[in-house]
């Protein structure tokens, strides 16, 4: 593990940052929080044509076959710039399953879509208990002739409106391992009898929905890997979306640090600038220190997905809880050391404060992994 | 470097550790010597010796100082080995720590050739003479002073807190060479031989019972010019530099980085699987602790901060190989590393409930009382080094460029 950017992956990350400045500034993230959609398929169809919707698939199939740290690199910046859309769904909860498990056909027709930017994807796994586990799936597809019929309500689904499919994640067996008797199905969302109606959640950077399912025929020859055998698919995939969302968390914080540092500096009381008081000197210095150690952890976790380690799920578990915890603690302090103005609509400051907080409780918060952690421990 | 090569150097060092290890090591009927104690101090420089002599320490310094050069995967399969087994520490002294990586940037060549090597072996142990009773946090203020004499400085004043001091062969010593300079200008930097008339020392006894620190007096002590480091008036940028490696390897040595540096001592007591193993082993009304979700959840938050640490060492070594230098994040590494370990001793402690309280000597106490030991000698690692506080400061100002 190497722990500092090649040549080509510094120009990677300023690449990032200026195409994201000119292209989701905030009033671009505005806007989208208030659109029915929720982002831009016209900027989507940009970033890929830059590269990024295929920047970790083989050349094969229309990518570029860059690493996985590479792709963080990228997610970083994306948390940075708090842009709205389903590119960790996309790239990595469907793009990923399809190419470890899809069959020879299915990665030739879906991952150049994929990588041109005309198929945009998201994931449907959690439902009424709002856990990501495999006990909470109840949603059924029965059988009938080549298709498999899907009945049930998805929740917690990012940008399902505006997407083309959702890999959608179903029973297909009663099992006494709940893992067991999981199938995805990779649902065209022209099809008739999907429903999508919004949740009003408060990340709205991040709008999700409500997936209805009633009587859905979707073709034995979209299902993604083996029947019944869909969650260590789901697993993996979403061992690496966390992952990357560890890199969006430390990017985002890194802003709020930057942001709430500069502010200290300009922002005078009592005839000072705010920063000049110890107080806030030190709340700055923990924010620092916390991300700085939650770089580290991401850092290792990304490397270790990257080589393929043995201690990866066990860096991102470590990674994910750390920086759960470290994002929430750098936006509370971003909007205290802001003042009133830090309470605000108008301020940018809640955004991220909110994304904190929708980013840890995806894919499991930071009690759920430390729990996994001592599970690994039990034995 | 071949894969075969490095096994081969594996098994070698798998076989001297069994022949060179103290008799009985790793098992129960070993029994250590008191942490803090003359016992413990000749073990260590024994034992640094030995390894030094076999190859095995004196890593990161040039050759003509008695560095000792190998490949960077050589140097991970010895600190792998060294890990799997554990191994005694090295003598009570901040050579390793403080004086080597000062004398390295700041001494003249006849300094570096004189004194590095024997701190590499083990041979001489070394102390630090900063703070004094009103110099601490501000150490600017030292009232310490040394006035020419020849070719001679005569040093007369008064230190305190000073770690290692019972067994430091050399001390390194701020004084004060210029009262009329302004403040940060007015100190010199020293190498004292603690066998000088004039020189007198006497244990401060620490809240966890021993006196690792002491104070130190200076009565009429000559130093002799050439033992000045860098030039006169330019102590307090000398003293800066020690501090700073002193943070920066105390921040990262918890968890091995120390012995990364020179072969310090490594115990697993300090790993997360121990910690588990205690929770596991500990019962308390009527169940194992390590049922408890509270404690399996602090269990684990600990282990994610261990790994935190080992992995931003591993970011510092890295760019330290890009040639980078250590700068004001040895704040970082020190602040985390000081005030984990309070986490981790509270912790532990709370796992042990009534027994925690059970000292060395007392049959009945866990693991020879070290848990309460690392917990009380703890609260110490957050003044130590430069305060919490001051190193909050330094995060602020000098990282974030937030206004003094
Ligand atoms: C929900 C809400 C309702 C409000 N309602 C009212 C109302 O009805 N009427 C009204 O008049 N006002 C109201 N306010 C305004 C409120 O009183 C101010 O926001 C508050 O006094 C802080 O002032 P400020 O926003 O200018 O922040 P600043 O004073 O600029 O403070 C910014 C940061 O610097 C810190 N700081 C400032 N000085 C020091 C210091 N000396 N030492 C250490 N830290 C310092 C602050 O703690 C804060 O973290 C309201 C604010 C909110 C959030
Ligand atoms: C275990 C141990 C080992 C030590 N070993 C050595 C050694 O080997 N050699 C050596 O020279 N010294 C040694 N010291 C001394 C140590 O460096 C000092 O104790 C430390 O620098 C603090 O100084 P002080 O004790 O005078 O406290 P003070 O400086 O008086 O500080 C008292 C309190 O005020 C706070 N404070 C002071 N200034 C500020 C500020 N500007 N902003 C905010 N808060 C502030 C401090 O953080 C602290 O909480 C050791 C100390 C300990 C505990």
């Amino acid at each position: 593990m190497e722990f500092t950017l090649s040549e080509e992956q510094e120009m990677l990350r300023t690449m990032a940052r200026d195409f994201l400045e000119n292209e989701c500034p905030k009033t671009h993230v505005r806007e989208m929080m208030e659109d029915e959609v929720g982002f831009s398929r016209e900027l989507w169809k940009k970033m890929a044509d830059v590269g990024w919707l295929g920047l970790v698939f083989p050349e094969e199939y229309g990518g570029s076959g860059m690493n996985f740290r590479d792709l963080t690199i990228l997610c970083e910046e994306m948390g940075r710039a708090v842009l709205p859309g389903p590119f960790l769904q996309t790239v990595l909860l469907v793009g990923m399953p399809i190419l470890t498990a899809g069959t020879e056909e299915q990665k030739k027709e879906y991952l150049p879509k994929i990588a041109s930017g005309d198929m945009v994807c998201t994931l449907a796994v959690l439902e009424e208990d709002g856990d990501f586990w495999p006990d909470g799936i109840q949603l059924k597809a029965i059988q009938r002739g080549n298709d498999y019929i899907i009945n049930g309500t998805k929740l917690f689904v990012n940008n399902a409106r505006g997407v083309d499919y959702i890999l959608v994640a179903a029973r297909t067996k009663r099992a006494v391992e709940p893992g067991d008797g999981i199938t995805l199905f990779l649902v065209d969302m022209t099809e008739w009898g999907t429903y999508v109606s919004p949740l009003a959640t408060m990340d709205q950077t991040r709008q999700q929905f409500e997936v209805m399912f009633n009587q859905v025929a979707v073709p034995s020859s979209n299902i993604i890997g083996e029947l019944h055998k869909g969650w260590p698919v789901l697993k993996e995939a979403a061992l690496k979306a966390t992952a990357a969302l560890c890199a969006e968390m430390v990017g985002g914080g890194e802003w709020v640090l930057e942001t709430t540092v500069n502010y200290a500096k300009e922002r005078i009381a009592f005839g000072v600038p705010i920063g000049s008081f110890q107080v806030i000197k030190h709340k700055c210095a923990d924010m620092f220190s916390g991300l700085e150690y939650s770089r580290s952890l991401m850092e290792w976790a990304a490397e270790s997905i990257k080589d393929d380690d043995r201690d990866a799920a066990m860096a991102v578990s470590m990674a994910k809880s750390y920086c759960g915890d470290t994002y929430k603690m750098v936006c509370d302090h971003g909007v205290q050391i802001h003042g009133g103005i830090g309470f605000t609509w108008d301020h940018d400051m809640h955004l991220y404060f909110k994304r904190a907080r929708s980013s840890d409780t995806a894919f499991g918060d930071a009690f759920y992994h430390r729990e996994l952690l001592a599970k690994a421990a039990d034995q | 470097m071949t894969s075969d090569n490095l096994e081969a150097l594996r098994r070698e060092v798998r076989d001297w550790l069994r022949a060179n290890l103290p008799k009985g090591w790793g098992t129960p009927e070993y029994v250590p010597p008191t942490r803090y104690s003359r016992e413990s101090h000749e073990l260590g420089k024994e034992w640094t010796k030995k390894m030094y002599d076999a190859g095995y320490t004196g890593f990161n310094y040039p050759k003509e100082y008695g560095g000792i050069e190998r490949p960077r995967e050589e140097i991970t399969v010895i600190h792998e080995e060294m890990a799997r087994t554990g191994t005694p520490g090295g003598p009570l002294s901040l050579g390793l720590l403080v004086a080597a990586p000062a004398i390295l940037v700041h001494g003249e060549e006849w300094q570096k050739k004189r004194f590095i090597p024997k701190i590499l072996s083990g041979e001489e142990s070394w102390c630090e003479g900063f703070s004094e009773p009103d110099a601490g946090s501000d150490l600017a203020n030292v009232q310490t002073t040394a006035v020419r004499d020849g070719d001679d400085w005569i040093v007369n004043g008064q230190k305190v807190w000073t770690s290692m001091w019972e067994f430091a062969d050399w001390g390194l010593l701020v004084a004060k060479t210029e009262p009329d300079a302004p403040r940060h200008r007015n100190l010199s930097y020293f190498l004292f031989d603690t066998t000088t008339p004039g020189f007198s020392r006497r244990p401060l006894r620490q809240m966890s019972g021993e006196a690792e620190f002491g104070e130190m007096f200076f009565d009429d002590m000559r130093v002799p010019h050439k033992n000045m480091m860098d030039e006169q008036g330019r102590g307090w940028y000398v003293a800066m530099t020690a501090l700073m490696a002193e943070r920066s390897f105390g921040g990262t040595g918890f968890t091995g980085g120390m012995a990364a540096m020179g072969g310090l001592g490594t115990s697993d007591l300090l790993g997360t699987n121990s910690l588990v193993e205690l929770a596991k082993n500990t019962r308390r009304y009527g169940q194992s602790v390590w049922e408890e979700s509270a404690f399996r959840q602090r269990i684990m938050q600990t282990a994610i901060e261990m790994e935190a640490m080992r992995w931003s060492g591993a970011r510092l070594a890295a760019k330290m190989r890009k040639g980078g230098q250590i700068g004001n994040e040895a704040s970082l590494l020190k602040n985390f590393q000081a005030e984990m370990r309070q986490r981790r001793g509270d912790l532990t402690c709370e796992i042990l409930g009534a027994y925690s309280q059970m000292v060395r000597g007392s049959t009945r106490a866990i693991d020879e009382g070290d848990h309460v030991y690392n917990m009380l000698r703890a609260r110490g690692a957050t003044i130590e080094m430069g305060t919490s506080e001051i190193n909050r400061n330094i995060i602020a100002e000098r990282i974030l460029g937030l206004p003094r």
